[in-house]
């Protein structure tokens, strides 16, 4: 469960991102956030897996205040929250494979049972086929399945996406949407920041506006 | 202990930090090496700029040693011509003389004794004269004096030195005139240790030019790949899981920067500095110019090494942000 009571943030004195935000998503949840450029949605976000930390407030991931978390703790944290963007953050020098089994590798397993994960995932996103190629060599479409590969593979408890489908045509925005459906279906609290209109009406889902800074509906 | 081995840390658990099978430097050392040689292949540029930069940088400093080794080197050669002579005005006894040599030797310092006879010191005088031998016509042995030469250890062959040693000599007794060419030691003395500071600042400021250029490139090629740090960060890596496969690139980037300067300084030397003689006409060897000890060689590798080590860790500081 993500709970955030009364956060605010300010990059500097007077430019405030977030201003007083309480929310509370359920676990399995799956939520968008909207509202224009710069209500506060990436900052949001950037929030809930400790890449900032809140001027006021606290910022609790079941039942843990991130807020106060030692910055020792933040990756261990974010072994559990899968994050995807709006530009992919894919290593250009690295395989499709490779980019995937990042994820794994940092947790510890062995060689087979990354190679053995990364392709079962790889094989739900319909990427099996381009393991060896480097994301160059990929469409937008196709490149955000892999950064979705790579988020999910751990099977995380959080999903964020910023933007995630910012970059893509419509048939593409739809796979993408149907990937964060399933992981929804199977138990990952999802939180999709983004000012696509007709994603958001085609998910029926719980919408959470934001406007500078603040939560308007 | 044994459910993570396989296991990432699953859903709903608390945060707490799983202890991993394998975990820590020891246990993952054989996949931070794999990974730092498969970054150095995957950054065959990068990796190349650096350790070219690193080659030029240790190839400068050594060459700069090896002029300043063989300088010392020449220096201690001129070193050789401080001794000390005593006088005599008669022919010494062979008693006497191994007497006195032996009070001579005890006197700390003192690394050689000879003495001149009065025969030996007009035939050294005839072939100083060689081509005016006329002038010595007449010139009997009788009227030159005997003498002692006494050379010293390397570490005494200073003003201070010296005068100590002569200082005890003249406490032996039957010890009476003493001479030590007491200007020309000074002269020198002054000389080498000029010599010594102009390297000692010469050389500091080549040190932290190298260190400034080759931290830089480090930089630099670190900020060309913000982007694995960054993506790494985001999949949960700590920080010295970040960092670990950059600094033992860097050790392989300093470790080759260094290897292949001393390659390219033998080669300088062998090719270029041996042959030399043949169309200069300079043999360096004849002339006693001599590679740099292999302790020298030892420690600029490990310099290399040192230096892709700390300029990577100084780097990663700055783009690590977890």
């Amino acid at each position: 469960m993500i709970q955030l009571h009364n956060v605010s943030l300010a990059y500097q004195k007077d430019a405030t991102a977030l201003n007083g935000i309480s929310l509370r998503i359920e676990k399995g949840e799956f939520v968008f956030l909207t509202g224009p450029s710069g209500a506060g949605k990436t900052t949001l976000l950037r929030l809930l897996y400790g890449a900032l930390t809140p001027t006021q407030g606290q910022v609790l991931i079941d039942g843990q205040n991130i807020s106060r978390m030692a910055p020792s703790q933040i990756p261990f944290l974010r072994r559990s929250i899968g994050v995807v963007f709006q530009d992919f953050k894919l290593l250009p020098n690295r395989t499709v494979l490779e980019n995937v089994a990042i994820t794994l590798e940092v947790l510890g397993w062995g060689r087979a049972d990354i190679g053995k994960k990364v392709m079962h995932i790889l094989k739900q996103m319909g990427m099996e086929s381009k393991i060896n190629l480097t994301p160059q060599r990929l469409s937008g479409g196709e490149q955000q399945r892999v950064a979705l590969a790579r988020a999910l593979v751990n099977d995380p408890k959080i999903l964020l996406a910023d933007e995630p489908t910012g970059n893509l045509d419509d048939a593409n925005k739809n796979q993408i949407l149907n990937i964060f459906k399933e992981a929804n279906v199977r138990g990952t609290t999802v939180v999709v920041a983004t000012h696509d209109r007709r994603l958001i009406e085609n998910s029926h889902k719980r919408l959470v506006t934001l406007s500078k800074g603040e939560i308007v509906e | 202990m044994n459910r993570w081995k396989k296991k990432a840390a699953p859903v709903n658990q608390s945060y707490k930090r799983p202890v991993l099978v394998g975990e820590g430097f020891g246990g993952r050392l054989g996949y931070f090496v794999s990974r730092a040689l498969i970054n150095v292949k995957q950054n065959i540029f990068v990796n190349c700029v650096t350790i070219g930069t690193i080659t030029l940088a240790l190839l400068i400093i050594s060459l700069f040693l090896l002029v300043f080794v063989n300088l010392e080197n020449a220096a201690d050669t001129w070193s050789e011509r401080v001794q000390v002579t005593v006088y005599f005005d008669r022919e010494l006894p062979t008693q006497e003389q191994a007497a006195l040599r032996s009070s001579i030797l005890a006197i700390p310092g003192a690394s050689k004794v000879s003495y001149v006879s009065r025969d030996e010191a007009l035939k050294r005088f005839k072939s100083r004269l060689r081509g005016q031998e006329t002038l010595l016509e007449g010139v009997r042995p009788e009227i030159l004096p005997t003498s002692f030469e006494i050379a010293l250890k390397k570490a005494d062959r200073n003003t201070e030195g010296i005068e100590a040693f002569v200082a005890a000599l003249k406490r032996i007794p039957g010890i009476g005139e003493v001479q030590y060419g007491e200007e020309w030691v000074r002269r020198f003395n002054t000389f080498l240790n000029f010599i010594r500071m102009l390297g000692a600042l010469l050389g500091g400021f080549l040190v932290i030019a190298v260190v400034f250029i080759v931290s830089n490139t480090i930089k630099l090629t670190i900020y060309a790949r913000r982007d694995e740090l960054e993506v790494m960060a985001l999949v949960g890596a700590t920080r010295f899981f970040i960092k670990a496969p950059f600094l033992i690139e860097g050790i392989i980037q300093g470790g080759a920067g260094g290897v292949l300067a001393m390659v390219l300084l033998t080669g300088l030397y062998e090719g270029f500095l041996h042959n030399a003689g043949s169309f200069v006409t300079f043999d360096p060897t004849a002339s006693g110019l001599s590679f740099l000890p292999p302790e020298y060689i030892a420690a600029i590798c490990l310099s290399g090494i040192a230096l892709g080590f700390i300029g990577s860790l100084t780097s990663l500081k700055r783009f690590i942000n977890v």
